[in-house]
């Protein structure tokens, strides 16, 4: 079935063993983590990177229609494993090799706005874009995009870009504009 | 502007063509606007001295 350590409330650390190939892990009464018999790394929460950063501070961000801008996450909500870089490139770096769910939000305003697109890079170059919020006039809107991408945990980096075609376009300084992630699964 | 130069040099470029064929960028990083992808089935890429 499976060889057991447990750190018990009286007995200190006990263990059974069998020939499994299992191990579990459990903690007080009953808490188990198991390892599996095949090969890879068992994560746990502390760490597997989890991130999420919008921009909250020096105001709105003017960019040039129809120009792809970078957009310049300068908050953290949270960067568990201190991956994201808030003040000079804006950009995640993961330092664990794996497949990553990536979320991306593009707040923007303009006047007489046709449309704006945000798009996920990866290594400096496009990944994937999201919805187009387009053929419309108004003065502001919200596209996102989503992705599940592989990173080697090294060099591998991820940005937000973004696409406004309007007159004095801007990206806002809110929660909506912004970037998060985490490791889904290990290489 | 970037964009501006461009579309006086060609005229008949539209808004997708900006979109899907063509791709202005900026890194934010103090570099401004440049060219980053110029795949247009007939018009040539700008030269630095028609942009300039």
């Amino acid at each position: 079935m499976a060889s057991i350590i447990t750190a018990t409330n009286s007995n200190g650390l006990t263990h059974v063993a069998d020939n499994s190939g299992v191990l579990q892990l459990a903690s007080g009464t009953g808490n188990l983590v198991t390892v599996p018999s095949v090969t890879g790394t068992a994560m746990v929460s502390g760490n597997m990177p989890a991130f999420s950063a919008y921009r909250g501070s020096g105001g709105q961000q003017s960019i040039t229609s129809q120009v792809w801008t970078k957009v310049q996450l300068n908050t953290e909500n949270f960067d568990t494993a201190n991956c994201f870089d808030s003040t000079t490139n804006y950009r995640f770096t993961p330092n664990v090799a794996g497949y990553y769910q990536m979320n991306g939000s593009l707040y923007f305003t303009g006047t007489s706005t046709v449309r704006g697109i945000v798009s996920l890079y990866k290594n400096g170059a496009e990944l994937t874009f999201g919805n187009y919020m387009g053929s419309f006039n108004s003065t502001q809107g919200v596209a996102v995009v989503s992705t599940l991408v592989y990173m080697n945990g090294s060099t591998d980096y991820l940005e937000l870009y973004g696409y406004v075609q309007a007159t004095s376009p801007t990206f806002v300084d809110n929660p909506a504009l912004s970037m998060s992630g985490y490791l889904a699964r290990t290489a | 502007m970037l964009y501006d130069k461009i579309k006086q040099l060609y005229p008949s470029l539209t808004d997708n063509d900006f979109i899907t064929v063509i791709r202005l960028q900026n890194d934010s990083d103090g570099k401004g606007d440049y060219i980053a992808k110029w795949e247009h089935p007939t018009l040539p890429r700008p030269t630095d001295e028609e942009l300039a």
